[in-house]
């Protein structure tokens, strides 16, 4: 009996040939979720590596061995690897009399203004006196779109109008802060397309010209494959575009990931922007009004992906 | 160029084809899997793009083909028609109609560009000679109407909302009526952006067409959307009677495979595309063209009668 129980748990050695239509179909499961298919394929390959010649008892089939190391490498992708502590930064530059200054940026229409009012909403509520910077000067109704917001929060809105030159106008609304001894500035931005040069100059230029404490960069749950183009092209024009080539760069330090409750269970691109950049999600938009910010749960994205 | 990348893609996969001395099945599967693959980068549809798949294969049969038969040509042909159909749903767009009052509701998800987009189709046929206004029913977002009414104002179009008003459709049908009353040839209607999931918001958009018994609906998608957009342009199409499609900021990187969701979705025909922020960056839309950008040939015509 011994003898025959050991040639049911005998060991298998996984080989590439029994990997490969697991893996074809979990990659056909992540891109129906919504992940964009060259992360896709990252994640299958390094999952494939980590597997190939590994022994597998013949108890465990190959499909659950393939997505207990998928749950692992996603957990690994997901887990933050600086501190998501925003309060504890704000009061640090308080300690230092300076205010924190948070840049939200990203392409049209994804949520800036309306996550950076959200943000602003939880810094009041804990404690953090907040400035708004009105430096999208270009699309019509922006400022009157902020103007909206920080009369409903309550928190001072600097804004210079339409057409003038947003770097300036953060440059001004950060020393005003100073001033009246506000914790913190969070500078709307214009959205612009990744690929769009003196747009993405000008982003760069605000940031170079004010260092931000903090640069969000704010992306819709909806978009596709081209989440991967944006957070590339929007890091590469903050390094391309630096006054000094030869300083540290400075690039995107964190996503707000919008849009959460328009997708149901497609939520790759949590993974496809966090895979990009290599940055957390510092927040997650979830609705339209105030409250609805969350933090990122590992735990709901494993299980709606793998599924 | 929004598409270059996937029309580069797709054309390197059709030339290898050509370069291919003996085309048997093993390259013809081949050539399948790379051009799924390089429109599942563009956001098409998973299931579509499956579909796309057999359509092909159905129409290429490898028995039944004769030997003297070009299989290249057969090739790739099939895949242009294919990507040709699937973006013509076979229903021809709503045409406005001269000396009476056209009424059109723009509906769509957050942020997908319907208050940008309002203007641009206002201004393109005002540019005609058609008597245009715009309507601002979003009574949501902050800033709604002086967004409208900035863009308006600098094309010098009569437009219609309130600041204080928060029944969308009761200024909706107020808007409509006047701009009726004043022999207004076409009457849009901009509206706050929803989704399917919160059901309030989709009530809201039946009261405002409850409210204009408009003459068509725009649903307005993002180009950059991904796997979501079939269900969410589904679900636009079972509220309300969606009869055009404009596909937004195709200046961007994306690649638009969206768009193929949402016709499949609405059973409607794309009409407009927006290329910029600006007023007058907006075309009209050629499927041949589009799917010639898509497959990066600007030359269909000479591809095919090599
Ligand atoms: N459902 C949902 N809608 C959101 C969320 N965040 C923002 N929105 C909506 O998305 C739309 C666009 O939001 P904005 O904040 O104006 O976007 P933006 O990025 O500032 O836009 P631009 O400045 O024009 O580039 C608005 O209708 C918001 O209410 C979210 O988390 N969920
Ligand atoms: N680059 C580019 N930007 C566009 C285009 N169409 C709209 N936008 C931008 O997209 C953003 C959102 O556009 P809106 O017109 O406010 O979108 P909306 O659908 O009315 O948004 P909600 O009313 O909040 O649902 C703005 O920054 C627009 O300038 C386009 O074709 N190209
Ligand atoms: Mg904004
Ligand atoms: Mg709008």
């Amino acid at each position: 009996f011994t003898s025959m129980l050991r040639t049911i748990t005998g060991n298998k050695v996984l080989e590439a040939e029994d990997l490969a239509p697991v893996l074809l179909s979990f990659r056909q499961r992540l891109m129906e979720k919504n992940v964009a298919v060259e992360i896709a394929d990252k994640l299958c390959e390094s999952v494939s590596a980590s597997l190939l010649g590994r022994k597998i008892s013949s108890f465990a089939t190959v499909s659950a061995t393939v997505k207990k190391a998928l749950e692992e490498a996603i957990t690994r992708i997901l887990t933050p690897k600086r501190s998501t502590d925003i309060l504890a930064e704000v009061l640090a530059a308080k300690a230092q009399r300076r205010p924190y200054t948070i840049v939200f940026m990203g392409v049209n229409g994804v949520g800036k203004s309306t996550n950076l009012a959200k943000v602003c909403y939880w810094l009041q509520s804990n404690g953090v006196n907040c400035m708004i910077a009105a430096c999208d000067t270009f699309r019509s109704g922006a400022v009157e779109q902020l103007k909206v917001h920080s009369r409903k929060l309550g928190v001072p809105l600097f804004e210079r109008g339409y057409g003038k030159d947003a770097a300036a106008i953060a440059q001004s609304a950060i020393a005003s802060a100073k001033e009246s001894g506000v914790d913190c500035v969070l500078v709307d931005t214009a959205g612009r397309m990744q690929d769009n040069e003196p747009l993405m100059r000008a982003l760069a230029k605000l940031v170079h010209q004010n260092k931000p404490d903090l640069i969000l960069f704010v992306g819709e749950a909806l978009v596709g494959n081209d989440a991967v183009d944006q957070l590339t092209k929007f890091n590469q024009s903050l390094t391309d575009f630096a006054p000094d080539p030869s300083a540290p760069p400075r690039l995107v330090d964190g996503i707000v990931l919008t849009k959460f409750d328009t997708i149901d269970d497609k939520v790759g691109a949590a993974i496809s922007m966090v895979y990009t950049t290599g940055q957390p999600i510092m927040f997650v938009g979830c609705g339209q009004t105030y409250h609805d910010l969350r933090k990122l749960n590992n735990r709901t994205i494993i299980r709606a992906l793998l599924r | 160029m929004v598409l270059a990348e996937l029309g580069g893609k797709i054309t390197k996969a059709l030339r290898k084809l050509q370069e291919t001395t003996l085309i048997d099945e093993k390259v013809f599967e081949d050539l399948l899997k790379e051009i799924a693959k390089a429109l599942l980068e563009s956001d098409v549809n998973v299931q579509l793009v499956k579909k796309l798949r057999e359509n092909i294969k159905k129409t290429i049969n490898f028995e039944e083909l004769a030997a003297g038969v070009n299989k290249r040509k057969l090739i790739q042909k099939a895949v242009f028609d294919e990507l040709c159909a699937m973006l013509d749903p076979g229903k021809k767009p709503y045409q406005p109609k001269k000396g009476r009052p056209n009424i059109v509701v723009f509906v769509g998800l957050q942020g997908a560009g319907k208050t940008t987009t309002v203007t641009k189709y206002a201004y393109h046929y005002q540019k005609k000679g058609w008597k245009t206004a715009l309507v601002c029913a979003d009574t949501f977002r902050a800033g709604a109407f002086d967004q409208l009414k900035q863009n308006a104002t600098k094309c010098k179009i009569p437009f219609y909302g309130s600041h204080l008003e928060t029944d969308a459709a009761k200024i909706a049908e107020d808007g409509v009526e006047q701009f009726k009353k004043e022999n207004f040839e076409l009457i849009i209607v901009d509206t706050s952006g929803r989704h399917k999931q919160e059901s309030a918001l989709f009530e809201e958009m039946e009261q405002v067409v409850r409210a204009t018994t408009p003459d068509d609906i725009v649903f307005v998608m993002d180009s950059s959307i991904g796997q979501a957009a079939y269900d969410q342009a589904l679900a636009f199409h079972n509220a309300v009677d969606v009869g055009s499609v404009i596909l937004t900021k195709m200046d961007g990187h994306a690649k638009g495979g969206g768009a193929l969701s949402a016709v499949a979705a609405t059973q409607s025909p794309i009409v407009f595309i927006g290329t910029g922020e600006h007023v007058d960056e907006f075309e009209l839309f050629n499927v041949q063209a589009f799917v010639n950008r898509l497959l990066g040939m600007g030359d269909v015509a000479g591809l095919f009668n090599t």
